[in-house]
């Protein structure tokens, strides 16, 4: 379905939803065609090709506020969903700490943000692909065991419509790769891992993917045990975008105004390094989810999260709903809808770390004795004010002695307040590694608390 | 109509020259309410349905998905689940195999007395908000957020297999929660009923969401938020733990339900939620508990969030034990996981996907800790010195599920067989299997189903609802007060 026909299809049914009494009304029509192929074992084991239709309505009647999605497109299916949120309106209570839709606002249009090729590419491609990252990887030593991965193509369209004439709409394509090569010694595992993510399958660069990913599982075989306490640590920008996906929730609105947010315990203060500067700019062609509005249509636009360390009421996050109760306008931060998790809500999709000027060969040179971390698993929230974390390290950790890095270490458990680890941010990578939700360089950070070991 | 279209697929997938195929049609039908300080923030509803064709061709796998429920569209996705699965033979190593199934026709549905999609809006926001207020006059300076929320779900689904099979059914489930968050001094202390994060859920009717009664519990609830803050931190050190089973079932999910995936044994989830330590030459032999530890993956326990008639391959609803007084005795399996381990007993009955647009893949049922011979008060009183933790804050694993830290919400000083003093930021730590080896009891007074409704795994990701029936249970040598 053509984006435009998706913006057909959403102004039609918020007029709808105003023909039936409504006060305002929002609609929002996507289509989400994710085709995966995955891998484990040296061989594909599953293999998918999924197209999703979405249209979501939302009508506001006296305050009161009805929400529905379906998954079809075809006019009953408009117009049940039209009919059921005007129902709610009927019998729900209002929300009064709601103040309205958002206002139109004119936006720019992204160019280069969709490949039609990407968007419809062949199983036989990704096929193909996968298996040239096996072989790769096999390639590299005799005692890789087995590969595993993924490689996912797609497009996401969406167009938004509400009654107050925000018109809007975006579309792009996806490609995405990760690798995990598993080798074997003696009976020592080791693991690594290394990903892409991308708007066009041209930028996938299979062999470095699968030699990157091989060369961390080589290195990570027979490890030793490294006593817990605290060491000084270089962050993959895996491991940073991880644990900053929990930090960043410091930022929300609805973190802020719950009263659980790091940020309005430090208003105006430097609770970061000063060398340390983050920004979510959904406009920034660096980031993979870019497009000109968000879930309501509200044009994005950069948003200082931290600047030189400092954070402040400017940092935080908005839709509409949460920034009408603070009286304010949105920051454009409402989630797309294949984005929509369950909770509702604004959320930060494309933040943007700023580089330094370090290598990682620098950092490894500058630590007389620390840790290396490929990447963060399974990290979790422990204390929200604190922002302290716990998780562990996955797919290549490595002990660092004088400069140089020596062997690679059992998984270890960190919890650590990360207000305080990214305080101690030494030197920061000059090259940023585009992940899902940030792209982000390599940190360089004076102490992490590691608590545990896991066993081989 | 769906049937109509799920034949249609399956026709052409077989003309196409698929060894096997099944599709599903499915609907999914859910609710989301929630009141926060005293306004409905979220009301609502969500509505998808699809087919879903899987098939093997050329000795591989393929799936292809559509929400769009037109005779054309199921076509074109059978066409593309068999040249997916042309394509997957290109890199394959061996052919997949099925262990047998006999081909049913069948039909299921959640027994339960009110639907509680019949229920008003109306009925169910009073219940809501009238808790959420409960909560917040506890203290009014003091809770700064409370909120109650109420979920409902209705997942119909018809099964057909080249096999033969056909099988209808129609699962409910709905639960809800009330909690309070006090704030003093940049102190953030949570406190939830019945559970953390929105509440428990059971495969039930809006009987069982009633039977929660939040308002009744809302006041206890907020209260003990404000405890907290006047709380001492939890102390670090290694001591004898309790657990409620609000904390116990996502224990037994992380460390029991993932490690027995025989999916993840297999290295099948190697490029995201890992791999497992119960390695399948462990199976029928590990220690893996104290003999005092009974787990089983049972998908007939009545009420529970894992509870169905038949898996999304057609194979019923069973109760298998995983963990046989202390020893690996089973994994939880699929048809083709059986197959490659050529398990007499077949699948586990354990695949499910989360929608019509998703593969099914080895997922938890029940996984159940079986009730031992304690009253819950006499576990406390026969403990000299611990501590006893309830309602799970914060959850951590690895990757092949040994290495763990927990947090919850609230937890209690035990000294002399008596609860002395309410702590805060209660957090322990352990290796599993050391983990479970040092449990010397378990309770049957308090066992009851726990619901987690939102169990990840899968690449695409998929979201499944499991349920965990477990009581209070001790540890022995446990550390603690890791943050």
């Amino acid at each position: 379905m053509s984006l435009e026909t998706l913006s057909e299809l959403a102004r039609k049914a918020t007029k709808l939803a105003v023909k039936k009494g409504a006060d305002q009304a929002e609609a929002t029509a996507f289509t989400f065609v994710e085709d995966l192929t995955r891998f484990a074992n040296s061989q594909i084991h599953q293999n998918v090709a999924t197209h999703k239709d979405g249209l979501r309505v939302r009508v506001v009647l006296k305050k009161k506020i009805g929400d529905v999605l379906v998954g079809a497109f075809d006019p009953s299916s408009v117009e049940g969903a039209v009919s059921d949120a005007i129902k709610i309106t009927k019998v729900s209570p209002p929300n009064e700490l709601f103040k309205s839709l958002p206002e139109p606002k004119k936006y720019t249009a992204l160019k280069g943000t969709y490949d039609r090729k990407t968007a419809i590419c062949d199983p036989n491609f990704r096929a193909d692909n996968a298996k040239r990252a096996i072989q790769v990887a096999h390639n590299k030593a005799n005692f890789v065991k087995a590969v595993a991965g993924s490689y996912m193509t797609g497009s996401a369209s969406f167009a938004v419509a509400n009654s107050l004439g925000t018109d809007a709409k975006a579309q792009i394509s996806l490609a995405q790769m990760a690798v995990t090569v598993i080798s074997e010694k003696q009976g020592s595992e080791g693991h690594g891992y290394y990903s892409a993510y991308a708007r066009n399958v041209k930028e996938i660069d299979v062999d470095k993917i699968a030699e990157k990913a091989a060369d961390k599982s080589i290195g990570s075989v027979q490890p030793v045990r490294l006593e817990p306490g605290e060491y000084e640590a270089i962050l993959a920008p895996d491991a940073v975008a991880l644990s900053l996906s929990y930090v960043s929730n410091g930022f929300i609105s609805t973190w802020f105004q719950d009263g659980t947010s790091f940020v309005k315990y430090n208003l105006g203060k430097q609770v970061f390094h000063k060398k340390f500067n983050l920004r979510d700019d959904g406009r920034d062609m660096a980031t993979l989810y870019v497009s000109p509005v968000d879930g309501e249509g509200v044009p994005k636009q950069s948003l200082i999260l931290v600047k030189d360390g400092v954070v402040n009421e400017r940092s935080i996050c908005y839709d509409s709903y949460t920034a009408g109760k603070e009286g304010k306008d949105s920051t454009g931060h409402a989630v797309v809808p294949f984005l929509e998790t369950f909770a509702a809500g604004p959320d930060l999709t494309n933040m943007v770390m700023a580089p330094g000027d370090a290598s990682e060969e620098e950092m490894i040179k500058e630590t007389k004795r620390g840790v290396y971390v490929s990447r963060f698993h399974y990290v979790r929230t422990v204390n929200q004010p604190r922002m302290i974390l716990t998780g562990l390290t996955r797919d290549g950790t490595f002990l660092i002695e004088n400069g140089e890095i020596t062997k690679p270490v059992q998984n270890l458990r960190f919890t650590d307040s990360f207000l305080d680890v990214y305080k101690g941010t030494q030197m920061i990578g000059k090259d940023q590694e585009r992940q899902a939700l940030a792209t982000i360089p390599t940190l360089k950070v004076t102490r992490l608390r590691f608590t545990g070991v896991s066993e081989q | 109509m769906s049937e109509d279209l799920a034949k249609v697929a399956l026709r052409t997938v077989q003309k196409l020259g698929a060894s096997y195929a099944d599709v599903r049609y499915v609907r999914i039908e859910s609710e989301n309410l929630h009141v926060k300080k005293g306004v409905p923030e979220e009301i609502r509803r969500r509505t998808f349905a699809g087919i879903g064709v899987r098939a093997i061709a050329k000795g591989s796998w393929g799936f292809a998905g559509t929400t769009i429920l037109k005779r054309a569209s199921a076509v074109d996705t059978a066409r593309k689940a068999y040249k997916v699965a042309c394509a997957s033979a290109r890199v394959k190593k061996t052919d997949v195999k099925l262990s047998p199934i006999p081909a049913r026709k069948a039909k299921y549905s959640t027994p339960f007395s009110k639907d509680p999609f019949k229920v008003s809006l109306k009925e169910k926001l009073d219940a809501l908000k009238t808790a959420e207020r409960t909560a917040a006059a506890e203290s009014k300076q003091i809770v700064k957020t409370s909120s109650s929320s109420f979920r409902a779900h209705r997942e119909k689904k018809l099964f057909l297999s080249s096999e033969g099979a056909n099988i209808d059914q129609t699962i409910v489930w709905c639960g809800g929660g009330v909690s309070a968050t006090a704030i003093r001094s940049g102190d953030v202390q949570i406190r939830s009923y019945p559970a953390s994060f929105r509440g428990n859920f059971n495969t039930a009717g809006y009987e069982f969401f009633e039977s929660l009664d939040l308002a009744g519990h809302a006041s206890e609830t907020a209260r003990e938020a404000v405890q907290l803050l006047s709380a001492e931190k939890c102390p670090a050190t290694t001591t004898t733990l309790i657990t409620a089973g609000d904390q116990l079932a996502l224990q037994v999910h992380e460390s029991c339900g993932h490690p027995t995936e025989l999916d993840r044994a297999l290295g099948t989830e190697a490029d995201y939620a890992g791999t497992s330590f119960l390695t399948t030459d462990k199976l029928g032999t590990f220690r893996y508990g104290s003999p005092k530890v009974n787990i089983s993956a049972d998908a007939t326990t009545p009420r529970g969030l894992g509870t169905f008639g038949y898996d999304d391959e057609g194979v019923p609803a069973k109760d298998v034990p995983l963990i046989k007084e202390g020893v690996f005795v089973n994994y939880q399996s699929s048809r083709e996981t059986a197959a490659h381990l050529n398990l007499p007993e077949g699948s586990s009955g354990g695949m499910r996907a989360d929608s019509p647009l998703a593969m099914p893949i080895v997922r938890m049922t029940n996984i159940n800790l079986l009730p031992g011979d304690w009253k819950v008060e006499e576990l406390i009183r026969d403990t000299q010195e611990g501590i006893l933790m309830l309602t799970n804050k914060s959850w951590s694993i690895d990757d092949r599920r040994l290495n763990f830290q927990f947090g919850t919400e609230a937890a209690w000083l035990i000294k002399n067989g008596s609860k002395e003093q309410m702590i805060k930021q209660a957090t322990y730590t352990g290796i599993t299997h050391q983990f479970w080896g040092s449990c010397d009891a378990v309770s049957n007074d308090d066992w009851h189903m726990h619901g987690t409704p939102t169990c990840g795994k899968g690449v695409p990701g998929q979201v499944m609802y499991v349920g965990h029936g477990v009581s209070t249970a001790r540890f022995r040598n446990v550390r603690v007060g890791i943050a």
